[in-house]
């Protein structure tokens, strides 16, 4: 083993696995709210990123694309639920799972309508990111990267603070801990569901937008975050905001380090694709509620 | 006993044996032999060119009624049938090129190595239940992808190409080799799903039921939840197992691209529009997925459509229609007939039998 690697792949395993935590922060809020477990997320993400690129490309302000392309997910989030999910309320699981694939593949087609389904696009770099990087660690990090992780921290930052302080956000903890309590009380668990679904959407334009200025955006590798988002989330937890920023950065950390010292050792290499669902088996088998989540007790 | 054997026109069971039976009247039986039958003679009357379609839709249909068996019968979500074909895919083909054997051996040893690895999966099944039994045989499916691409033995995913099989002396060639798989799977497929309709009304296959519908219960009745559901993955990806071995000889050749997650996706699709805990669906599922694949190639090959997507240029009109297309299937499906094309399949019999009553 080559421990000199090790700052390096930590470092990049942070980088990575904080933009996994942004979105599976996303899909936990989904799940905590009302118990569904969304595949189209992965298709979100693609949605926020390539609206942000459309923007850049007809000549838009960097920054101020990637808030339009949030908002624009923001009302996507919201529609999916009104549309779709809304009268999915009661059905069995595998309908409602079901659902958010067909919904995965019917965004994927949508895409595949526009310029940008097929194909290798990415984002000039904004003036204020393209200088030359800090040196942490005895290892390079670009100020994309820089810039990267911040973003994604002071969302999960704020994303916490709205849960723990504001009304809307203790609301939503309500409406997660006991539907029937928190309707009973007079909140509208309708509202906390659509705007579970619109944060949702939000956080993964970010991701998305994060994500595409760091290594290009292309429809498969945009979409294919929606994966990795499940050992992230079986890890910390599915109905943690907390479990979903640790389980991102571990996860994170552990594929760049089986990327590190694994792929020797496998012909092909590649690991750092498979590891994290080696790493969600065991999970599932040893612990399926996760580092944070709720244990499920069932009571007959 | 009935009053008549040929005509239902009441309900006369008083034992519970008779509510075991498969067939009700002669009649029912008679038409379901008229429709095979029908089925066999299908290359004499249908053009060369339908039976690509029709063969995929009988080895699909083997999948399906497997994906039922967990997914349906036993309400094990399943997001790995596709993988399980590809184990019996490549055992399969492992079979063929490495032991030399003939397809109608190598196929059933394509479904005992698909069964061992499908019990293998479901072993987590004794402890997780709905989304996390589903985010594990996602896993397995992911895990499966990616392990295939980096075995030597299997060419790294590439093409392993099977010899070219034999059968009344009749060989596979470039010309009849649709129609070949096509009789060759039919039989496979009438078989297993006769196979299973009598599991069904077995112990087992009741005990599964009952493990859906609520396992508490069931194992206060006595019955063993755990071994109910690694039956159903047994048998399930045993099915799913002989699906991939005649997929492969129909795809000449085993190949990973053939066994992705999509593919997993596209049985889940077929079982719910068929009608998820249904034998009938199990082939009228993979009957609409597989048309409306059809119907969307064909749509964008016309030259409609060509004029009015001639605006949008570097535009692939056919890769987006078809998973549009797919997903709109299974959201407007699930959202307006959640029990599939199965119900409207028992509405119309039921309509032929009660005529001129309406209810």
């Amino acid at each position: 083993m080559n421990l000199d690697l090790l700052p390096q792949l930590l470092l990049a395993g942070v980088v990575i696995g904080s933009i996994y935590a942004l979105a599976a922060l996303g899909f936990v809020l989904i799940y905590k709210s009302s118990r569904v477990i969304n595949f189209a997320h992965g298709q979100v993400i693609a949605t926020g990123a390539f609206i942000a690129f459309a923007l850049t490309q007809s000549g838009m302000n960097f920054w101020l694309a990637g808030l339009l392309a949030m908002l624009a997910t923001f009302a996507l989030g919201m529609l999916i639920e009104r549309v779709f999910l809304r009268r999915m309320v009661g059905e069995p699981i595998i309908s409602v799972i079901m659902v958010t694939i067909g919904l995965a593949s019917v965004v994927d087609g949508l895409l595949h309508l526009t310029p940008y389904g097929a194909g290798n696009f990415s984002f000039t770099t904004p003036a204020a990111l393209s200088g030359a990087g800090i040196d942490l660690l005895g290892t390079q990090l670009s100020r994309v990267q820089l810039a990267g992780v911040l973003a994604a921290l002071a969302l999960l930052g704020g994303f916490t603070y709205f849960f723990n302080r504001s009304t809307m956000g203790i609301t939503m903890r309500a409406v997660a801990d006991d539907q029937m309590a928190a309707m009973s009380v007079g909140t509208s668990v309708e509202r906390v569901f659509a705007l579970a679904w619109a944060f949702a959407g939000l956080t993964a334009a970010a991701a998305g937008v994060i994500l595409g200025l760091m290594s290009g955006l292309t429809l498969t590798g945009l979409a294919g975050i929606g994966l990795k988002v499940f050992p992230v989330v079986i890890l910390g937890g599915l109905d943690s905001v907390l479990g979903a920023i640790v389980g991102g950065i571990l996860i994170g950390v552990l594929e760049n380090l089986a990327a590190g010292y694994l792929d020797g050792l496998v012909p092909g290499g590649g690991t750092r694709d498979v590891f994290p669902f080696i790493v969600l088996l065991i999970v599932l088998l040893l612990r399926p509620y996760g580092l944070f989540g709720t244990k499920e007790i069932e009571r007959v | 006993m009935p009053a008549s054997r040929f005509t239902q026109t009441g309900n006369y069971r008083v034992r519970y044996t008779q509510d075991q039976t498969i067939f009700a009247t002669y009649a029912e039986q008679l038409s379901l032999l008229l429709l095979i039958a029908a089925l066999f003679a299908l290359p004499l009357i249908l053009p060369r060119a339908w039976f690509p379609y029709l063969t995929q839709i009988v080895i699909f249909s083997v999948a399906v009624i497997g994906l039922n068996v967990t997914t349906g019968y036993t309400g094990l979500i399943n997001i790995g049938q596709g993988a399980f074909m590809g184990v019996g895919a490549y055992a399969t083909a492992l079979a063929a090129t490495r032991l030399n054997l003939p397809f109608y051996l190598a196929i059933p040893l394509g479904g005992v190595a698909g069964a061992l690895i499908g019990t293998l999966v479901g072993l987590p099944s004794l402890r997780l239940k709905y989304l996390y039994l589903a985010i594990a045989t996602l896993a397995f499916q992911i895990i499966f992808e990616w392990g295939v691409g980096h075995a030597p033995l299997l060419e790294q995913g590439g093409v392993i190409k099977p010899p070219t099989p034999q059968a009344f002396g009749v060989k596979d060639s470039f010309l009849n080799h649709n129609v070949f798989w096509y009789l060759v799977s039919l039989p496979v497929l009438i078989s297993l799903a006769l196979l299973w309709r009598n599991v069904l009304r077995t112990r087992h296959g009741r005990a599964m039921i009952a493990v859906r519908d609520n396992d508490r219960a069931a194992a206060a009745m006595g019955i063993h939840p755990g071994r109910a559901k690694l039956t159903a993955f047994l048998i399930g990806s045993f099915y799913a197992g002989v699906a991939g071995g005649l997929f492969m000889y129909f795809q000449k050749g085993a190949v990973i691209e053939d066994y992705s997650l999509g593919l997993s996706v596209k049985l889940l699709a077929m079982a719910i529009v068929g009608g998820l805990g249904s034998l009938p669906g199990s082939f009228l599922g993979p009957l609409f997925i597989v048309g409306l694949d059809r119907g969307v190639e064909l749509l964008s090959q016309s030259a409609l459509l060509g004029r009015v997507t001639a605006f949008a240029e570097g535009v692939d009109v056919a890769s987006a229609l078809r998973p549009f297309s797919f997903g709109m299937a299974i959201v407007l499906f699930l959202m307006f007939e959640p029990r599939g094309l199965a119900n409207w399949w028992r509405l119309t019999r039921l309509y032929f039998k009660r005529w001129p009553f309406k209810f």
